[in-house]
């Protein structure tokens, strides 16, 4: 018995990907949050040029987090 | 009833297009709706930004030329911090603030009702936008890297010099030239990930909007004002996030070409070595 006649692999498939897939980059962005968090408590004045470089890192992360999304559209049924 | 009213208004389900979709076809060559779109926003770019410039006095007068001036200056701004030699960056600042607006300018008016579902001929949306098309943005991603090898392999001094700042060591070892050819390629990934990155979000961002859309099927205005505002803030953050990295892989290859100060040689040593040997062999 073939396990693709029987259960649609396609759906668990997605599944999978999208589950995880976002495990991934939510640690991330959360690191990169609580680094940030971390420096600006000790130096508050450096918050406002640490913000741009902290969302940079958040986009760079995401990345990844996106391709595992846009797996959901390429997987045909 | 309600069920009734509902399936007035709902559609069988969100309908997206990923894909850009053919519009005419010019000789051999296939004119999508993307493309259309690109040169809308060329013409309202360059036509917008001239006319900004001729609009620039010594006094600042209010308006939306201010805006574009506080723009422009930020990108200038980083830009040329970027580089050692700030001669060097200001050959390549209208590049960038060009790519930047014109990035801003695709993924904001991508929003407008106009370009999408909105405006068919058929079923085929007529407008879409260039950047939420993966050839558009690996157009850009390519346009990109090859003014950034360009530009390294002419401040290294020649395509030889320019890899052997590749390589650690002898090449002739086999385990340096693994690394070495592993370090190229990584730079070529730079090259997808630029364009990945800019094509993801704007085209989930859509899917985004489009699936709130339907799933508020009367009050759908409302329920998609939330994620069309989170959607011009981040095509903003993208398009900035696109310059910017393209000016580290700029600046990286074009500063570390002129110094060579990590090379160990004898006056690079560390003082407290010389100082102990010294002592060793006078006492």
């Amino acid at each position: 018995m073939i396990l693709a006649d029987a259960v649609n692999t396609t759906v668990i498939a997605k599944g999978l990907m999208i589950g995880g897939g976002f495990i991934g980059p939510g640690i991330g962005i959360g690191l990169v949050g609580g680094n940030y968090l971390q420096a600006a408590g000790r130096n508050p004045s450096a918050s406002k040029f640490l913000l741009g470089q902290a969302l940079i890192f958040v986009a760079i992360v995401e990345l990844f987090g996106l391709l595992a999304f846009a797996s959901v559209f390429i997987f045909a049924k | 009833m309600i069920a009734n009213v509902l399936s007035l208004v709902a559609d069988s389900g969100p309908t997206v297009h990923i894909a850009p979709g053919a519009v005419w076809q010019l000789g051999g060559l296939t004119i999508t709706n993307s493309i259309l779109y690109g040169w809308i926003c060329i013409v309202a770019i360059g036509a917008f930004l001239i006319w900004v410039a001729h609009q620039v006095t010594i006094k600042p007068k209010g308006g939306v030329v201010q805006y574009v001036e506080v723009a422009v200056s930020f990108i200038t701004d980083l830009v040329e911090g970027a580089f050692d030699d700030e001669k060097i960056g200001r050959k390549y600042v209208p590049y960038f603030v060009t790519l930047f607006f014109f990035i801003l300018l695709n993924n904001w008016l991508g929003l407008l009702p106009i370009v999408g579902e909105g405006f068919k001929a058929g079923s085929l949306p007529l407008l879409r936008p260039f950047t939420g098309d993966l050839d558009g943005t690996l157009a850009l991603g390519l346009v990109t890297m090859l003014l950034v090898y360009v530009a390294s392999v002419r401040e290294s001094g020649g395509p030889v010099h320019y890899i052997k700042h590749f390589f650690v060591g002898n090449p002739l070892n086999p385990i340096f030239l693994l690394v070495g050819i592993l370090e190229m390629l990584t730079d070529l990934t730079r090259v997808i990930s630029l364009s990945l990155r800019l094509f993801l979000n704007v085209t989930i961002g859509e899917i985004l909007i489009a699936v709130f859309s339907y799933l508020g099927h009367i009050a759908a205005p409302l329920t998609a004002l939330p994620f069309t505002l989170l959607e011009v803030a981040v095509d903003a953050l993208q398009a900035y996030i696109f310059t910017i990295l393209a000016v580290m892989y700029l600046a990286v290859a074009v500063n570390g070409a002129n110094d060579h100060s990590d090379d160990l040689t004898e006056d690079t040593l560390p003082e407290t070595i010389e100082v102990t040997h010294g002592e060793a062999i006078s006492g």
